[in-house]
This record gives C-alpha cells, structure tokens and sequence, in this order.
C-alpha cells in the first residue's frame, strides 16, 4: 500500500471522526461554549417597544426546550436537537423562557421589578406556559383576549407567544419560540379566537 | 533484505500518511465545524421592521397613517437600544398621478409613526392610493411598505353606502350539524391516518391544510408525513400522494388543472418561506420564494394562485400563466383585495369588533357590508362571492369559548347564518378551516381522535 493511499485513507477516516465530534459539539455544546450565569441588569423602566427590540434579536435563532441563551447570529446554532429534552444544551428559549425575558422578569416569583438578562445569559425562568396564561407570579395577570395589545401575550397550556401586530383578516402576527423545527419567528396566527389560548399581561410597563 | 527494506519504507511512510492525513483532515474539518457551529459572521447590519394596519375600506372623518417601525442595530447593546426612524407617506386621490409627500411624525416617544392625510385627498369619492418609505437615521437600513411602493400602493376605499349588520350578541352552544362528514382520518401513521408533527406530546400540531376541487374531491395536506390525502368523491380511504415539504405547518390551494400549491411558514435568515408546487402525483414542478417574511393564507385566483402577505398587508400573485412569480414580481403586482373569477375583488378589514367587507371592480366598491358585533371577532376565516350572495366564515370568541359564525349576506343584509364548533384540537394553518366549492362550505377540524372534514349545503346557488 502506497503512502499517498495510506495518507487518503487516514485523511478519509480523520475526516469522519473530525466531522463526527464537531456533529455533536454542534448539537450540545452551545450553552457550555457560549453561555452565562450572570446577575441581571435591574432596569428601572422598560416600553413595549424596547421589549421588541429584545424579541426582535431572538429571531432566526434556535429553540431549546427549557432553554433560554441566544445569540444574535440569524442561525440555529444547535439543528435537530429532540424537541422535549432540556438537556440537550442547545441555543434558544422554549416559548416561556422566551416570554420570561422578553417581558425582563425575576426569578423570584414575588418580584415584579424589571431585569435585563442579555442574550447569552443563560434563564429559563419560573412560569411555564400554563403558568403564565393563570397569571402566576408578581408580574403577570391574565387579561381578557380581546384587550390585548402589542407585546401582550397569549398562553395555552404547551404554548405561549406575544403580540407583534394585528393584521387585516384578523389575524395576529405572534413573535414565539415554536418547536424545534421552526426555531423563534414571528408568524401570522389565530391564536386569539382559540378558546384554549388565555390572554397574560406583563405589568407595569408603557 | 530488499523486502525488509521496502517494508520497512513502506511502514514509514504509512505511518507518516496516517500522522499527516489525521493532522490535516482534522485541521480542516475542525476549521469549517467551528465555522459553522459559531454560524456565519454575525449580523452587524443595522434593519428595521415596520408594521402598518392598512386603511383599506374608511368611513367619513380624519385620516391617520400609522407605521410602528423598529430599527435594530446588532453593533449596539440590546438593553433597548435601537436606532432612530424617520420617513414619509406618499399619497394621491384615486389611482394614478403624482404622490403627495406627507413626512411621518414620531407619536410621542413610542416607534409610532404617523401622518394625517389631507382632508382633500381622503374625501375622494375615488378613495385614494399611498404607500410610505421609512429608514433609519443613518440612513444605514430602509423599508417600503407596502414592499411593491409606488408600484403597487395600498388602495383605500371609501366603503360608501354600506349594507348595516349588528349581530348583536352570540348565543354559544348552538351549532349546526353538517350535510355530511366527507372525510374522517385518525391520528397516526397508516395509510388511512393523518400524522401529529410532534405526536401527542405538546401542543398537537397536524394535518396542515385542505381543499376541495370541483368535483368534491378533499385533498388533505398531511405535512408530518410529506404527503397528501386525497378523497375522491364517496371514496372510504384516501389516495397517498407523497410531496417533497419540509414538514412543518403550511398552507395549500388546488388549481383547476389539479396542481398542488402548498406554503411552507419556516424559513432562515434572508429567506421567505416556499412555495412549493406539484402535479397530482406529487411530481414537483419548482418552488419560489414568496416576496415576504409572513402569510396568513394561499388561494386560488382567476390568474393563479394568491398569498396573503405580511408586513405588506396584499395579496401577490405567487404564480400566473402557468409559471411561477419570483418575489420582485409579487411584489410589484400586490393588491388590497383577493382577485375573484367575475372580475371582483373582495377586501376584508376586520378592526375591533367590526368587519368591513367590500366587492370592488374597475369603478370602485359596488357593493360593501359593515358588520358589527357586541361579542368579540377574531379572525375571518373565509371571504368569497357565490353568485349575487357572499359567504363570510368569521370566529366569535370570549375568554372561554369561541365558535365560527358563518353569513351568507346579499343586498338585503343576512339571507343564512349558523354557528359551528371550532373544533380545533391540534394547530393547522392560521386561515385553512373552511373552502367553498360550488354551493357547499366545507369545515376542517380535529378532535383527539383525528381530523374530520365536514360539509354544509348552504341555501344559495
């Protein structure tokens, strides 16, 4: 066997093992490479307004079931990841770990206060999405569907996305963390007239 | 010895072949894996998104223009930094001659954009014609909207001597019992079942879209399993039509000739979602991208089929002639109304609780009816001539209870109405529920168990 041959053949099979680890690194990784578990910023005051330009950074980024760390790259850095596995360390927020931080909430239930937590701190935060369509916890109340304005949100138990527009057809256009295979976007939907969805209201912002 | 020595050389330089070709395919495959786990170069671009409730149908009184527009620069922080807006309204009476500029006021410390546009101009008996171009300060990132600007401007109506409907308050509970239930498929993976995209875990996500062609044949998009269900007329089980889609939720239309359109909603970055077209055997026949980032629902149209596009608000032809349209083209030739095979076009403008509907052809609106209602309207789900009447299917909803309320309405106001359950077990796409086909509105559902399609004869021909 030549050495050329035996060097075409080693490269072939490193090549498969390089590809192989950086496969799994690719899907596990990103919250250990990327990540952080720093205090939050308290912010005093935040608007409707400033809490899309958070969402707004958030799209085109994975989803992460219990997750919440993105960056702001317009790619899902963790593809495929199984969709109801909080352990699989990927990029992305699940749709109420999304809400936790877009609407800038605290960990402690009690506390209504605003906290900026950046993009690669990695909270999920208390509420699930059931818990916030019941209006848990010091910052959240459950407000009637047809009051619901920009940056409100509405939850079902499983699911919870906040209002970016309303459209002619009456439709709503949600900015949310779907699934696996959508990553976060905004898309067009008709949660608002499903009876199994609830309206939820961050408080104390303008 | 020579083989000694040649063996010997030949383990050296297999050695060194093993040793270098693991060094250098591990060198490059670690490269390009880190390219591609830490993703392209991030996106430092400054952009801007802009919503905008057109005015499409307009009663007497003052006229206000309203973008809320978001300018995000990625190079800042995001504690709410965003960059600032600036832009105008362009505006004329009617549909042609030169736009008028109106500059865009900021509404007091909110990304609220807005004009009033000149009494003069919003009385038209005409209605008036206006798009608005909006960029950041820096002039680093701009928008149109709607996308196709002068080209394709929004066009508001006046909604004229209107057709009064209250409906007063809904009574839930009562509903109407279908004519026939024409399709029942269960949950799952069989030849005769409709699958659940992440099975019963989650919110249920399944059996995308529908439609009917004129022969009563029901095609059911069954994205879970890349494939279409067909019924035809009193057939038990479907037929199977494997399609290649991407498997998430998606809308679809049938053309006349059995072409397929099916509407994917899940795209990446600087991409729209697909369009994705099939002969009746599932062959594809190509794909375009639609000219926006969202939808709310595919129809058919006289010249092909139409999509409902976000944040432009306008239906853009997504292929006509036989030949699909790319997104420069869509844009340039979107229109307030959805093309109808008599020459009419229907827009639909549901505000609050109120829905404003008008057929309009080449003179202006010649007919429009304003319906109001004291219980909440979500969503319309259907709009569409059936000879002098129209078939309105639009939800009625409170905090607990929702139903679709389905109008026949004619010159005299309401000639049929009744209530239908949602049933709306697992997520389809937002505006796939009900299709008309000849005299018969057809209802999409789903329970636990499975999808259903039912059919309602209405009282029209």
């Amino acid at each position: 066997m030549s050495g050329t041959r035996v060097f075409l053949i080693s490269f072939a099979i490193a090549s498969c093992l390089a590809a192989a680890g950086t496969a799994s690194a690719y899907h596990t990784r990103f919250i250990a490479n990327n990540c952080n578990y720093a205090a939050p910023t308290p912010t005093p005051y935040i608007t409707r307004d400033g809490s899309i330009a958070v969402a707004l950074r958030a799209r085109h980024e994975g989803y992460q079931w219990g997750g919440g760390c993105w960056n702001d790259n317009n790619v899902d850095d963790s593809p495929g990841d199984p969709q109801e596995n909080a352990g699989t360390g990927g990029e992305g927020a699940d749709c109420s770990g999304f809400t936790f931080k877009v609407w800038r909430e605290s960990e402690t239930e009690s506390n209504a206060g605003f906290y900026q937590w950046g993009m690669f701190r990695h909270v999920h935060g208390p509420y699930t999405a059931a818990r916030f369509k019941a209006g848990e916890g010091a910052p959240n109340i459950s407000v009637s569907k047809s009051a619901l304005i920009k940056m409100d949100a509405l939850a079902k138990s499983g699911h919870i996305g906040m209002i970016y527009a309303t459209n002619t057809d009456g439709t709503d256009q949600i900015i949310e963390a779907k699934g696996e295979a959508y990553g976060t976007n905004i898309w067009t939907r008709t949660y608002r007239g499903d009876s199994n969805y609830g309206g939820v209201r961050r408080t104390g912002w303008s | 010895m020579d083989g000694r020595r040649n063996r010997f050389a030949l383990g050296r330089s297999a050695a060194a072949g093993l040793l270098a070709g693991t060094l250098v395919g591990s060198t490059i495959l670690v490269i390009v894996g880190s390219a591609i786990a830490q993703g392209t170069a991030d996106s430092t671009d400054p952009y801007i998104e802009a919503t905008h409730l057109p005015r499409l149908l307009t009663t007497a009184g003052a006229v206000d223009l309203e973008y809320d527009a978001y300018c995000i620069d990625p190079a800042l922080d995001e504690a709410e930094s965003s960059c600032d807006v600036t832009g105008s309204a362009f505006v004329r009476p009617g549909t042609s001659g030169h736009f008028r500029e109106l500059p865009l006021v900021r509404d007091g410390g909110t990304s609220r954009l807005v004009a009033r546009v000149p009494t003069s101009i919003a009385s038209s008996r005409e209605g008036f014609t206006y798009y608005a171009e909006i960029e950041a300060e820096s002039q680093s990132a701009a928008v149109t909207l709607p996308a196709g600007g002068a080209s394709a401007p929004h066009r508001s109506l006046p909604l004229g001597r209107t057709i009064q409907i209250d409906l007063g308050t809904h009574r839930f509970g009562e509903s109407t019992r279908a004519d026939e239930r024409v399709v029942a498929a269960a949950w799952g993976d069989g030849p005769n079942e409709a699958g659940l995209e992440q099975g019963r875990n989650g919110a249920p996500i399944g059996a995308s879209a529908f439609d009917v062609d004129a022969s009563g044949t029901v095609v059911l998009l069954d994205q879970a399993h890349g494939r279409l269900l067909r019924w035809s007329h009193d057939a038990r089980s479907p037929t199977l039509v494997p399609v290649e889609v991407d498997g998430t939720l998606a809308d679809m239309t049938l053309a006349r000739d059995g072409t397929v359109y099916v509407l994917e909603s899940a795209s990446r970055a600087g991409r729209t979602p697909l369009v994705r077209r099939f002969d009746s055997d599932g062959r594809s026949l190509g794909s375009t991208e639609t000219a926006e980032a969202r939808w709310s629902q595919i129809r058919h149209a006289p010249g092909g089929p139409v999509v409902l596009q976000q944040p432009s608000q306008q239906w853009m032809p997504v292929a006509a002639a036989g030949s699909l349209v790319g997104p420069e083209d869509q844009r340039r030739r979107g229109r307030s109304g959805r093309p109808h095979g008599d020459g009419t076009e229907v827009i639909v403008f549901r505000h609050d609780n109120e829905i404003r509907i008008a057929l309009v052809g080449t003179a202006g609106v010649h007919r429009s009816w304003r319906i109001t209602s004291e219980t909440a309207l979500a969503e319309v789900q259907l709009a569409e001539p059936l000879g002098n009447h129209l078939v309105l299917v639009a939800r009625v909803y409170t905090d607990d209870r929702d139903q679709f309320l389905v109008l026949v309405l004619d010159r005299s106001g309401v000639k049929q109405s009744f209530a239908l359950e949602s049933a709306e077990w697992a997520e389809t796409a937002p505006l796939a529920r009900f299709r008309l086909a000849g005299s018969s509105l057809f209802q999409f559902g789903s329970t636990s168990a499975g999808v259903f399609v039912d059919r309602f004869d209405l009282e029209v021909k």
